[in-house]
């Protein structure tokens, strides 16, 4: 069943019966309560959402812990496709998308975040290790809100997460 | 397709031709004419020349023969006992033009003559009325000469009277007859017999002809009708005893009417007054004229034939040496094509290989920015960090494998740039390929039961040893395996064999794969080549492996090829030298 119906359905459920438990929950729709439990535990998360998108396991790892470690709430995509479809399902704060990936790189990416009106809205920092300025102008371009090139200084990239978030909510 | 333009060039152009010709054929007429003119008049001169050479040369004769009768009449001594018989023979013996030779005494009877038989003996020219001619010269003492006479061996003669005196008393007259035909038959009037003679007398009487036209004795004029005034003219002056030439239409002839050129002399013999002709057709001139030009024109024809001969041969040898020269040019024409297109296909390739250098470069920096990347995060992040103790191991594997990687990277373009520049060094030994493969399976054992792939392994256990150095086979064989096993599906198989195949183990890798195409087949051994592009690889890597082991192979004196079905799977077959020590 579809993550985001349940997370509505679960709402429902809660308003109607507040006191119900996680148990009671997973047994009314039927699913795993470890589930129920992420659920609810991602419903109750106030941290400011960013999608991560890279190929590069360890570089995901990395960058995952150092910005959970900061307080924002981190999800993963390992490549286009997946980031699209989380995008619209998390509903992120900001897109960390790394240009270099297989089957669909970071500026079709982009471009597909930037023509969907749902996700437009969405702030994109392009990272790179490719350092050349024809890549910043494509990705600037494709409708990017910033550019970090790899490997990254991790005050820099966090201080370019914050304007960014910052920028997105006046 | 004539438009009028050309039409209009082609009347202007005809016209001028025939403008041209029209006057070359004018003027060569003109000059025909002109050259005929001059030629008919050089002709009559010289036919006045032969028919004064002829008059003189009759009337020399006709006198130098009187003058014969003369000498014997004025002897001291009178007649002779023998009435000048003996002087009359001697006299006929060298003379050609008389008759005969008579003396005529001074009653005018014929009293002695030679030849005997011509002489009518007693014959007394009173008594025949004849007396006229023996009067004149006993009267005068000159000689005399008498009117042409027919004489009865139908001959036209003349009889010469010279008179004989003795002591200024008349004794009688030495008398010659001269036949006409005699003396001009004496010259060959013409080596070609078509100038013809003939001779008239003062009144027109013919003396001679050679023709057979005129009847001898008869008068010319006889002959000539009125009309024909150029024909009375000229005869009017050869009977006025003048010379020159002349031209008249032959009426005698019946074929057709063709102009006579005339050419006449006078002769003048005592009181005689001669002229003598010679006439020849017109078409003489005509001749000698077609003659010249005949000789003209084959002389011109041959000049034209050489000409035609030389300029062929000129020609010939020209068209030869052209088409030798365009050979030579279609020749040069196609190494410069081929060089060209040889340089066309390098700077291509050169091209191709600097697009792949750059993408190369761009790969690289990217491969080796990447682990970077994940040291340097998870670095900074310890710096700044108090964290638990299962975050911090986390972070230091990461930092572990990315400085693992980037090694490996940094490894292989040592390899592929020693590779190049052949500064690879082996370590040859003779090895058993069942104990490298075994190894090199060790070192990949948990990739490939990670993703639960088979590995069948077909070497026979007598196979022979083969000459490599055995760290780089085992680089080999872990990079094809590792490929094997990277592009095959969990649960899939992978198959190892080897054989001996002549002076070489021939090792075979095959896997069931998604496989490749034949474009791809065609270019996976080019370094910096990866099956997907840059962008998007799906399997990682440097793309260096295969140009390595290629490398690394062929530096063993050994070879690579690769046989794969889109969808089946790839098969890589390697020959590696055997060893030569032992079997």
């Amino acid at each position: 069943m579809d993550k985001e119906k349940i997370s509505s359905l679960i709402l429902a459920e809660l308003e109607k019966n507040p006191d119900i438990s996680n148990k009671e929950l997973a047994n009314s729709f039927s699913v795993d309560v470890n589930l129920i439990e992420n659920i609810l535990k991602s419903l109750s998360d106030t941290r400011e959402k960013i999608l991560l998108v890279d190929d590069e396991v360890d570089a995901l790892a990395a960058l995952k812990v150092a910005l959970e470690a900061d307080g924002y709430n981190v999800v993963e995509a390992l490549d286009g496709l997946e980031a699209l479809s989380m995008a619209r399902s998390e509903n992120p704060d900001v897109i960390l998308l790394d240009i270099m990936m297989p089957d669909m790189d970071g500026f079709e990416v982009c471009k597909q975040l930037k023509s969907d009106a749902q996700l437009n809205m969405i702030p994109v920092i392009m990272l790179t290790a490719k350092g050349e300025v024809d890549d910043k102008v494509e990705g600037l371009e494709m409708g990017a809100d910033d550019y970090v090139t790899k490997p990254f200084n991790l005050k820099e990239l966090k201080a370019r997460i914050k304007s960014v978030i910052r920028r997105n909510l006046l | 397709m004539w438009d009028k333009q050309n039409k209009w060039n082609l009347v202007i152009l005809a016209v001028i031709v025939i403008l041209i010709v029209g006057s070359i054929f004018f003027l060569w007429m003109k000059a025909n004419v002109e050259v005929r003119d001059i030629v008919e008049e050089q002709y009559l001169s010289e036919q006045l020349v032969l028919t004064q050479y002829l008059s003189s040369s009759i009337e020399d004769m006709l006198n130098e023969n009187v003058l014969l009768l003369e000498v014997i009449s004025k002897k001291e001594s009178g007649v002779p006992e023998d009435n000048f018989i003996s002087d009359f023979k001697t006299i006929y013996e060298i003379s050609d033009i008389y008759h005969a030779l008579e003396f005529v005494d001074k009653n005018g009877t014929v009293v002695s003559g030679y030849p005997a038989e011509r002489v009518p003996y007693g014959y007394n020219l009173y008594e025949n009325n004849r007396s006229y001619s023996i009067d004149y010269v006993r009267d005068t003492g000159q000689i005399y000469i008498s009117e042409p006479t027919m004489m009865m061996e139908e001959m036209l003669g003349f009889f010469v009277f010279v008179p004989v005196f003795e002591n200024g008393v008349y004794q009688g007259s030495v008398v010659g007859i001269v036949v006409a035909d005699n003396v001009v038959d004496q010259f060959e009037v013409s080596d070609d017999s078509i100038k013809l003679a003939y001779v008239i007398d003062d009144d027109g009487l013919i003396l001679y002809d050679q023709s057979g036209f005129y009847e001898k004795g008869s008068s010319y004029f006889e002959y000539v009708g009125d009309s024909e005034s150029s024909r009375l003219e000229i005869i009017d002056r050869q009977i006025s005893g003048l010379e020159g030439n002349g031209k008249y239409p032959n009426t005698l002839s019946e074929e057709h009417v063709k102009n006579m050129l005339i050419s006449y002399s006078s002769i003048d013999w005592y009181n005689h007054q001669w002229s003598v002709a010679l006439v020849s057709p017109e078409d003489e001139v005509d001749k000698i004229i077609v003659s010249v030009y005949i000789k003209l024109f084959t002389v011109a024809a041959l000049s034209v034939l050489f000409i035609l001969f030389v300029s062929f041969q000129v020609y010939f040898m020209l068209m030869h040496w052209n088409r030798s020269l365009e050979k030579e040019v279609e020749k040069k024409t196609h190494e410069l094509q081929n060089s060209n297109e040889s340089l066309v296909a390098a700077n291509l390739k050169l091209k191709e290989l600097d697009r792949l250098k750059t993408e190369f470069v761009s790969m690289v920096s990217h491969e080796l920015k990447t682990p970077l990347t994940a040291m340097k995060t998870s670095s900074e992040f310890l710096r700044e960090d108090t964290c638990d103790p299962a975050v911090r191991a986390q972070m230091l594997d990461i930092i572990i494998r990315s400085v693992d990687r980037q090694t490996r990277m940094v490894d292989d373009l040592l390899d592929i740039s020693r590779i190049e520049s052949n500064k690879m060094r082996y370590n040859m030994a003779d090895i058993s390929l069942q104990e490298t493969v075994d190894h090199c399976l060790e070192d990949i054992s948990a990739l490939f039961g990670s993703k639960g792939i088979d590995i069948d392994l077909d070497i026979p256990d007598d196979l022979s040893l083969v000459y490599a150095d055995r760290d780089r086979l085992i680089q080999v064989f872990v990079n094809l395996l590792g490929n094997a096993i990277k592009f095959t599906q969990e649960g899939g198989n992978v198959s190892i064999s080897a054989s001996e195949k002549g002076e070489f183990v021939e090792v075979r890798i095959k896997d069931n794969g998604p496989g490749m195409d034949e474009a791809q087949l065609e270019m996976i051994f080019d370094k910096f080549y990866q099956i997907d592009s840059t962008l998007t690889r799906k399997v990682g890597g440097s793309g260096l492996g295969l140009a390595i082991t290629k490398g690394i192979i062929e530096g063993h004196g050994g070879s690579i090829t690769v046989e794969s079905t889109l969808g089946e799977g790839s098969e890589f077959i390697l020959l590696l030298k055997r060893s030569i020590t032992e079997k």
